[in-house]
C-alpha cells in the first residue's frame, strides 16, 4: 500500500466530502463564522482569533463536552465561551480616552428621572427605522449588509416607557439577536426600570426609551448623531441615562 | 446627566480605555449584557449595581466588575 506524505500545509487544511472536494484553511473555517459561510454572530470572535488559538478554543470545546455528555452540565460549555469570547477582544481597542467627564447625580435617585439608551437594535412594531428604505428587513438581510450599516449614521428609535416586550422588535446585523428577541430585558430592560420606578427606586422613568444599531458609522455617531441625542436628553430634563451597548 | 454604562466582560479591556464615568461590567455572553433571557433576578441585580453606582459612584472611571 503506497501512502502519500502530508506536508504542513495539508495537515491544516480539511477537506469536505467527495462531493465537495474543495478544502479549506483552519483560517477560512474560524473566519467564516463572522460573516461568511457559516456566520454565526455567537462565534464571530473566533475570526479574532490566531490559528493556533481558535484549534484550542475547539479542542477544549469539544473536550468539555464529552463531560457534558455524561453529567448534562452546560455550564462548563457557557463558560467556555466566555473565556475565549474575553481572549478574543481583549486590548483597549480604537477607543481610547485617559479621562472622561463625570456628572454627579444631583439627587437621590428616587427623585430622578432616569432613561435608558442602547445600541441593541430595538423597536416599537409598526415604527420600524426600515434602512436603506427596505421594509421590513429581516435578521438576516441585517447581516448580510452589516458593511452597508458600518458606513451609515444611525437612527434612534424613540420605544415609549410603557411598551410592552410583545411589541418589541429587535434587528441587528452585529450580534446574535436571539436572546433579545426570546427576552428584550438581555438588552434592552425597560420592563426592569418600570418596575423600579413603581417600586419607588426611581423618581421617574423617562417617558421615552431609545435604541439604535451600533453597528454604525463610529465618527458621526461621536461627532454629529450622538450630541443631537444628548441635546435631547437634555430638553426632556433627564437627570440620568443607563446606556447598555451590546 | 449622570451616566452609568452595563457591557459585557468580554469587552472590559475596552470600556475602561473610554474612561467612561461609570461601568458595570457584567458576567455574560455577549449580546446579553443585562442577564440571560427570562433571568429576572440577576437581571434586576445588574440593574441594580448600575443604579446604585448612578447614585454613589464619586468620581468618573468608577468600574463595578461584577465577573
Amino acid at each position: 500500500m503506497q501512502t502519500k506524505k502530508r506536508n504542513k500545509e495539508d495537515r491544516t487544511r480539511m477537506t469536505t466530502s467527495p462531493e465537495s472536494p474543495v478544502s479549506e484553511s483552519l483560517a477560512e473555517f474560524k473566519n467564516s463564522f463572522a460573516y461568511g459561510t457559516r456566520t454565526d454572530l455567537n462565534f464571530k470572535f473566533l475570526k479574532n482569533l490566531p490559528d493556533a488559538d481558535a484549534a484550542q478554543f475547539f479542542q477544549d470545546l469539544l473536550h468539555k463536552l464529552g463531560d457534558t455528555l455524561d453529567d448534562g452540565d452546560l455550564t462548563r460549555v457557557a463558560d467556555h465561551v466566555f473565556a475565549w469570547q474575553a481572549k478574543a477582544y481583549a486590548g483597549a481597542g480604537n477607543w481610547r480616552y485617559p479621562d472622561g467627564p463625570f456628572t454627579p447625580l444631583h439627587k437621590p435617585l428616587a427623585a430622578a428621572k432616569v432613561a435608558l439608551l442602547t445600541s441593541s437594535g430595538h423597536f416599537v412594531a409598526g415604527d420600524d427605522p426600515e434602512p436603506f428604505g427596505i421594509k421590513g428587513m429581516t435578521q438576516t438581510e441585517a447581516m448580510a449588509r452589516i458593511d452597508d450599516f458600518l458606513k451609515e449614521e444611525p437612527v434612534l428609535s424613540v420605544i415609549p416607557r410603557d411598551t410592552p416586550a410583545a411589541q418589541l422588535r429587535v434587528r441587528h446585523g452585529g450580534y446574535d439577536i436571539r436572546s433579545a428577541q426570546a427576552d428584550p430585558n438581555v438588552a434592552f430592560p425597560l420592563a426592569h426600570l418600570r418596575d423600579f420606578a413603581q417600586e419607588g427606586r426611581l423618581g421617574e422613568l423617562a417617558a421615552n426609551a431609545y435604541s439604535f444599531v451600533g453597528a454604525c458609522a463610529q465618527t458621526p455617531l461621536l461627532k454629529r448623531t450622538g450630541p443631537q441625542w444628548v441635546k435631547r436628553l437634555q430638553a426632556e430634563a433627564i437627570d440620568a441615562v443607563v446606556l447598555v451597548p451590546v | 446627566m449622570a451616566t452609568v454604562v452595563i457591557g459585557v466582560a468580554a469587552f472590559r479591556d475596552r470600556l475602561a480605555a473610554m474612561s467612561l464615568p461609570r461601568l458595570v461590567v457584567t458576567p455574560q455572553l455577549m449580546g446579553r449584557p443585562v442577564g440571560a433571557p427570562n433571568d429576572k433576578t440577576r437581571q434586576r441585580e445588574i440593574l441594580l449595581a448600575a443604579l446604585d453606582l448612578l447614585e454613589n459612584a464619586q468620581a468618573g472611571k468608577t468600574i463595578v466588575d461584577l465577573t
